[in-house]
C-alpha cells in the first residue's frame, strides 16, 4: 500500500518545508510548529497504517513495491511486519520530545535543524521498511548525512572531532556492508541466473559454509558499529556526548535500533546457519559490552558521557537477546530497544535540560538541585530507576526475558550479564545522588543568579506520556512481546498483495 | 555531410567546421560574445549530430580508421557536455583577449573526440597531440601570472616525454604486428614474446601519464593549481574521459584476467592510484589540488570497473564517467562561481554567505565521497558490483578503506563552508550562465542519484570487444542480453 512510502516521504517533505518556511526572525517558530504538524500527521498516518494492515494474511502486515531500476534488479519494495511496525512506533514517539522540547530553541537556523531533523527520521522509517536490499543501504547512508551535520552545526565544544568520527566509523562499516550485500547479489546470480536485491529472494540463496559466514560477518560488523557493539563503540560517547539534545536523543532513542533492527533481520533470519556458529563470539562480545559499559560509566563525571556509557551495557542485552536463538531472547532484545529507547532518550532531554540551565554536564558542579528544580529532578529520578531495570518498567521486562534466554544456552554469560545489572543500579543512583541530590554544589552562586527554571508544562505532558509508556510496557508488555518476533524471509508475502 | 564521408562521425566535421568560422571571426573582428556563441553552438550541433546515421565503411574493415560505435557515441556526448560546462564557466573569465580561449577549447575536444573513436594508432596518436597542445596553450593562458608559467612549463615537459614513451611504444607494438590497429598486442603467436609486453609497457606508461594514474601523477595538482578555472575542470574531466576510453578501447579486446596479461600491473596501479590521490587530497588546503588528487583517486576507481570484465565491468565504468564529469564539472563551476577561490579557508562560512552556492558545492562533493542520494552514491555501487562480480577482493578493500579517507577531505570541505565567520566584504559573483550551469549539473547529479535507471539502460554493453579480434563475436555481449532477460 502506498502509505508505507508515505512514511518516509511525509517527513522528507515536512522537512523541506520547514526549511523552506524559513524567513528570519519575525516568524523564528514557524518552521517549528510545521516540524510539529509533520510529525503529528506522521502519528495519525502510522496510525492508520496499523489499523489497515492484513492482520490476518500472516506475518508480513503490509507491502509497497514498485520497479525502481529494473536493469539491476532493484525495486523500491517495503514490506511491514511487527517488528517493523513497533520500531516505527517507537520512531514516532520519540520524534515528539526531540521536536517538542529540544528544537523549539535551537539558535540560529531552525530552518535547516528542522529539515536535517525530519530528514533522519524519513531516513530511519526507510531503514525500518525496506526489503530490496539496495533500498535498504540507500536509507542506511541517506540518514547519515543530516545527523552529521546536525551534530557539526549544533553541537557542544568538540563537536567536530565527535561528528567526522561518527560519520567515518558509521560510512565505513556501511561500506562492508555494500560489499557483503552485492556478494550475496552476485552469488545468488550464480545460483540462479537472476540479478536482484529482493531480500525474499537473497535469503534463499544456497550458500556455502565459508561465504555465508564472511557475507554474515560484512552484515554483522556494519550492525555491531551502529549498535554499538562492544570493540566497535569508539565513536559512540564522543557522538553522544558532542551532539545537540535533539541529536543525542535521536541517536540513543533510535539510530542505535537500526544496529538492532538489522541485526535480528539481516544477520540473524538471513544468515541462520552462520549465525549459529557465531553465537559464541557474539554473546561474548554481549556480555564484555555490558560489563564494560558499566564500568566505565561508574568512572563519568560528564552526565552525558555516563548516559553513553550505559547505553552501551544496556545494548549488550539486545545483542545477547538477538544471538539467543530463542523466540523468548528475541521479544526481550525487542523490549529492551523500545525500552532503551524511551528511556534513554528521556534521559538525554534531561541532561540536555541541565546543560541549557547550568551550562556544564559536569556532574561535581552539580548536586542539591532537588530544591531548586523539584520537576526536573523528580523526572530524572524516574528514568535512572527505570534505566536499572527496576521491575515495573519495560526495561525490566527485556532485561529479564534476555536473561533468561541467555541462561538456558549459556548460563556462564547469564551471571555476567546479571552483574553488570548490579553495576547499572550503581551507577545510575549515583548518578541521582550526584546531579540531584546532597547539598548544593559550593560554586554554585545561588544568590546571585536567579535560580534556574524547572520544567514547565511541555515538558511535563511529554515526559509524562514517555513515563507512562515505560510503566505500560513494563505491566503489560503482551502487545508488543505479540508484536515483536519478527517474520521470517522465508514465508514471504503473496505476490498479489505485493501490488498495491 | 555524411555522404561524403563514410566512417567518419559527423560531429567530428561539425567541430572542425566551428574552429574555421572562429579563427575567421577572430582574424576578422574580436569579440567575446561571439566567440562564445560560436563555440557553444559549435558544441550543441556536434552534441546533435551524434544521432545522425554514420555512413557505413565500404571496404575492407580493417582499414577502417574509427569506430563510430555505442561507446563512442555515448563518450563524445560526455565529453561535448562537459567541453560546454567549461565553455560556460570560461565566459568573461577568461581575461582579455578571451577569444582564443574558446578556440583552444573546441580544439581540445576536436582531438579528445578524435581520441575516443580512432582504431587506428596514428589517428589516436594525432588526437593525443591536439589535445595536449591546446591544453598546453590553455593552461597558459593568464601568462602573466608565475604560477601559469610554472604550470605550462611542467605540462609542456611532461607531455612531450609521455607522448615519446607513448609513439615508442606504439611503434615497437607495429613492429611486433605489422599492423596499426590501435589495440594491445597479443603475445601468442609472437616470435619474440618480450616485444609486445614492452610495447604494452610502454604504452600504458604513456597513457598513465597522461591519465595522471599514480606513481605518474606528480604533475597534475602543480598544472591544476596553476590553471584558470575553466582549464583545470577541462583537464579533470574532458581529457581524462577521453584517455580512460582510450585506455579501455585498447584494452577492449584483450582478457586482462589470463595470467600473461597486465592485469596484475593494471591492478597495482588501481590500488596506487585509489590511495596515493586520496592521500594526496587529505592535506590539502587548495580546493584546486584537492580536486585533482581526487580526480587520481576516481581513476583508480575506474581501473577497478575496467578489471572486473563481465556484465557489469565497462557499463559501471560508463555510468561512473557520467558521474564523475556532472561533480567534477560542478565543483569547479561552484569555484567559479564563488570568483575563483580556491583556498578552502576562504571557503569557510559560505554556508551564511552564499547558501545556494554551497549547497550547490555540498550536492558535488557528496557525489563525489559516493552518498546518497546523489548520483555518484550509484555510481560507486555500480562499480562495487562489478568489482565483486568478478571477484576482485583485493581491489575492492582498497575501494573501500580509501573511500573512509576520501569522506575525511570531502567533508572537511563542508565543514569549513558552515563554520560561522564574521561577515566578511561580499565577493564577487559569478555570471548568471554560470549559475544555471550549477543549478542544472546539481539538478542532474541528484535526480540521476535517485532515477539512475535511464543511464543505466544508456551505459549498458557499449564497448564491444573489437570485431576483427573476435570474428565469434557473441562473447560478453550475448552473455549480457541473458543475464539481463526479463
Amino acid at each position: 500500500m502506498i502509505a508505507l512510502p508515505s512514511l518516509v516521504l511525509l517527513p522528507a517533505a515536512g522537512g523541506l518545508a520547514a526549511w523552506l518556511s524559513d524567513r528570519g526572525p519575525p516568524a523564528r517558530h514557524l518552521p517549528w510548529w510545521i516540524a510539529i504538524a509533520t510529525i503529528l500527521s506522521q502519528t495519525l498516518l502510522l496510525l492508520f497504517v496499523t489499523c489497515t494492515a492484513g492482520w490476518s494474511s500472516g506475518p508480513w502486515l503490509a507491502h509497497f513495491s514498485m520497479p525502481w531500476i529494473p536493469a539491476l534488479g532493484i525495486a523500491a519494495r517495503m514490506d511491514m511486519d511487527g517488528l517493523s511496525l513497533v520500531l516505527l512506533w517507537l520512531t514516532t514517539i520519540l520524534s515528539f520530545p526531540c521536536v517538542i522540547l529540544s528544537a523549539r530553541d535551537v539558535g540560529e537556523r531552525p530552518g535547516l535543524f528542522h529539515l536535517l531533523l525530519l530528514a533522519t527520521i524519513a531516513g530511519i522509517n526507510g531503514v525500518f521498511l525496506a526489503t530490496d536490499l539496495f533500498l535498504f543501504f540507500f536509507f542506511w547512508e541517506l540518514m547519515l548525512v543530516p545527523m552529521y551535520v546536525l551534530i557539526l552545526q549544533w553541537g557542544h565544544e568538540d563537536r567536530r572531532r565527535a561528528a567526522i568520527k561518527f560519520f567515518l566509523f558509521t560510512q565505513g562499516s556501511g561500506l562492508l556492508m555494500l560489499v557483503a550485500i552485492l556478494g550475496l547479489v552476485i552469488l545468488h546470480q550464480h545460483a540462479t541466473g537472476v540479478v536482484t536485491f529482493d531480500y525474499f529472494a537473497l535469503a534463499d540463496t544456497p550458500l556455502m559454509p565459508t561465504a555465508a559466514m564472511v557475507l554474515m560477518l560484512g552484515f554483522f560488523i556494519a550492525f555491531a558499529v551502529k549498535l554499538p557493539v562492544v570493540p566497535l563503540h569508539v565513536w559512540l560517547p564522543d557522538t553522544h556526548t558532542q551532539a545537540p539534545t535533539a541529536g543525542s536523543v535521536l541517536l540513543a532513542g533510535i539510530l542505535l535500533k537500526t544496529g538492532g533492527y538489522g541485526l535480528i533481520r539481516f544477520v540473524v533470519l538471513q544468515f541462520p546457519d552462520a549465525t549459529a556458529r557465531f553465537t559464541p563470539v557474539a554473546l561474548a562480545m554481549g556480555a564484555a559490552g555490558i560489563l564494560y559499559g558499566a564500568w566505565l560509566s561508574l568512572a563519568q563525571d560528564d552526565m552525558k558521557r555516563l548516559i553513553a556509557y550505559s547505553s552501551v551495557s544496556h545494548l549488550g542485552f539486545v545483542l545477547l537477546g538477538v544471538f539467543s536463538g530463542s523466540a523468548m531472547g528475541m521479544r526481550g532484545a525487542v523490549v529492551q530497544m523500545v525500552a532503551h529507547g524511551l528511556s534513554t532518550g528521556a534521559l538525554f532531554v534531561i541532561a540536555g535540560s541541565l546543560q541549557d540551565r547550568l551550562h556544564t554536564r559536569d556532574m561535581r558542579r552539580m548536586g542539591g538541585l532537588w530544591q531548586a528544580l523539584p520537576h526536573l529532578s523528580s523526572i530524572g529520578l524516574f528514568f535512572a530507576i527505570a534505566s536499572l531495570g527496576l521491575p515495573g518498567m519495560g526495561n525490566f521486562v527485556g532485561e529479564f526475558l534476555v536473561l533468561l534466554a541467555t541462561w538456558r544456552i549459556s548460563p556462564p554469560i547469564a551471571i555476567l550479564g546479571a552483574a553488570g545489572l548490579v553495576l547499572s543500579a550503581v551507577y545510575s543512583l549515583t548518578m541521582v545522588g550526584r546531579a540531584f541530590l546532597g547539598s548544593p554544589h559550593a560554586g554554585q552562586d545561588t544568590d546571585q543568579t536567579p535560580p534556574p527554571a524547572d520544567f514547565g508544562a511541555r515538558q511535563m505532558t511529554v515526559l509524562g506520556l514517555t513515563m507512562a509508556l515505560l510503566l505500560v510496557l513494563g505491566t503489560y508488555p503482551q502487545p508488543v512481546l505479540d508484536l515483536s518476533l519478527p517474520a521470517t524471509p522465508h514465508a514471504a508475502p503473496e505476490m498479489e498483495a505485493i501490488h498495491p | 555531410m555524411t555522404a561524403l564521408l563514410p566512417g567518419l562521425p559527423p560531429a567530428l566535421p561539425i567541430l572542425g567546421g566551428g574552429i574555421a568560422l572562429l579563427m575567421l571571426c577572430i582574424a576578422w573582428h574580436r569579440s567575446e560574445t561571439r566567440a562564445i556563441l560560436i563555440a557553444l553552438t559549435t558544441l550543441v550541433l556536434a552534441f546533435a549530430s551524434l544521432w545522425l546515421p554514420v555512413l557505413p565503411w565500404p571496404g575492407d574493415p580493417t582499414g577502417m580508421l574509427f569506430v563510430p560505435d555505442g561507446w563512442f557515441t555515448y563518450i563524445a556526448a560526455l565529453m561535448l557536455l562537459s567541453s560546454a560546462a567549461s565553455v560556460i564557466m570560461a565566459w568573461r573569465e577568461a581575461g582579455t583577449p578571451a577569444d582564443e580561449f574558446y578556440l583552444l577549447l573546441l580544439l581540445g575536444t576536436l582531438g579528445a573526440l578524435v581520441m575516443a573513436g580512432s582504431m587506428d594508432m596514428v589517428i589516436f596518436f594525432l588526437g593525443l597531440e591536439t589535445l595536449s597542445l591546446s591544453l598546453l596553450g590553455l593552461i597558459a593562458y593568464h601568462r602573466t601570472q608565475p604560477t601559469a608559467d610554472e604550470a605550462a612549463i611542467k605540462y609542456l615537459i611532461l607531455a612531450g616525454l609521455s607522448s615519446a614513451i607513448l609513439l615508442f611504444g606504439l611503434a615497437l607494438s607495429y613492429a611486433d604486428s605489422g599492423s596499426l590497429r590501435f589495440a594491445a598486442p597479443s603475445r601468442s603467436g609472437s616470435e619474440s614474446p618480450a616485444l609486445p609486453l614492452a610495447a604494452t609497457a610502454l604504452v600504458l606508461t604513456g597513457l598513465f601519464f597522461k591519465l595522471s594514474a599514480v606513481p605518474f601523477h606528480t604533475w597534475l595538482p602543480d598544472v591544476m593549481e596553476g590553471a584558470p578555472i575553466p582549464v583545470a575542470s577541462f583537464i579533470a574531466v574532458t581529457s581524462k574521459i577521453a584517455l580512460f576510453s582510450a585506455l579501455a578501447r585498447y584494452f577492449a579486446g584483450a582478457d586482462l584476467l589470463r595470467p600473461d596479461a597486465v592485469g596484475a600491473e593494471l591492478a597495482i596501479v588501481a590500488m596506487l592510484s585509489m590511495f596515493g590521490g586520496n592521500l594526496l587530497a587529505l592535506g590539502q588546503v587548495n580546493l584546486k589540488r584537492l580536486l585533482a588528487g581526487s580526480s587520481i583517486a576516481h581513476v583508480g576507481y575506474l581501473l577497478l570497473a575496467l578489471l572486473s570484465p563481465g556484465p557489469f565491468g565497462m557499463a559501471s565504468a560508463a555510468f561512473y564517467l557520467a558521474a564523475y564529469a556532472a561533480a567534477t564539472s560542478g565543483a569547479f563551476a561552484a569555484m567559479r562561481g564563488a570568483s575563483g577561490l580556491s583556498d578552502i579557508g576562504a571557503w569557510r562560512g559560505m554556508f551564511h554567505r552564499r547558501p545556494a552556492l554551497a549547497l550547490a558545492m555540498v550536492v558535488m562533493l557528496v557525489s563525489l565521497a559516493g552518498i546518497p542520494p546523489a548520483i555518484g552514491f550509484f555510481a560507486k555501487t555500480y562499480i562495487v558490483i562489478a568489482g565483486v562480480s568478478a571477484r576482485r577482493i583485493v581491489l575492492l578493500g582498497a575501494l573501500v578503506a580509501s573511500s573512509i579517507i576520501g569522506l575525511y577531505y570531502y567533508l572537511n570541505v563542508v565543514r569549513a563552508m558552515m563554520e560561522p565567520v564574521p561577515e566578511v566584504p561580499r565577493a564577487v559573483r559569478g555570471t548568471t550562465a554560470n549559475a544555471a550551469l550549477i543549478t542544472a549539473l546539481a539538478i542532474v547529479t541528484v535526480l540521476a542519484g535517485l532515477f539512475p535507471e535511464t543511464l543505466v539502460r544508456q551505459t549498458r554493453s557499449l564497448l564491444q570487444p573489437t570485431p576483427i579480434l573476435h570474428e565469434a563475436g557473441l562473447g560478453p555481449v550475448a552473455a549480457h542480453d541473458m543475464l539481463y532477460r526479463e
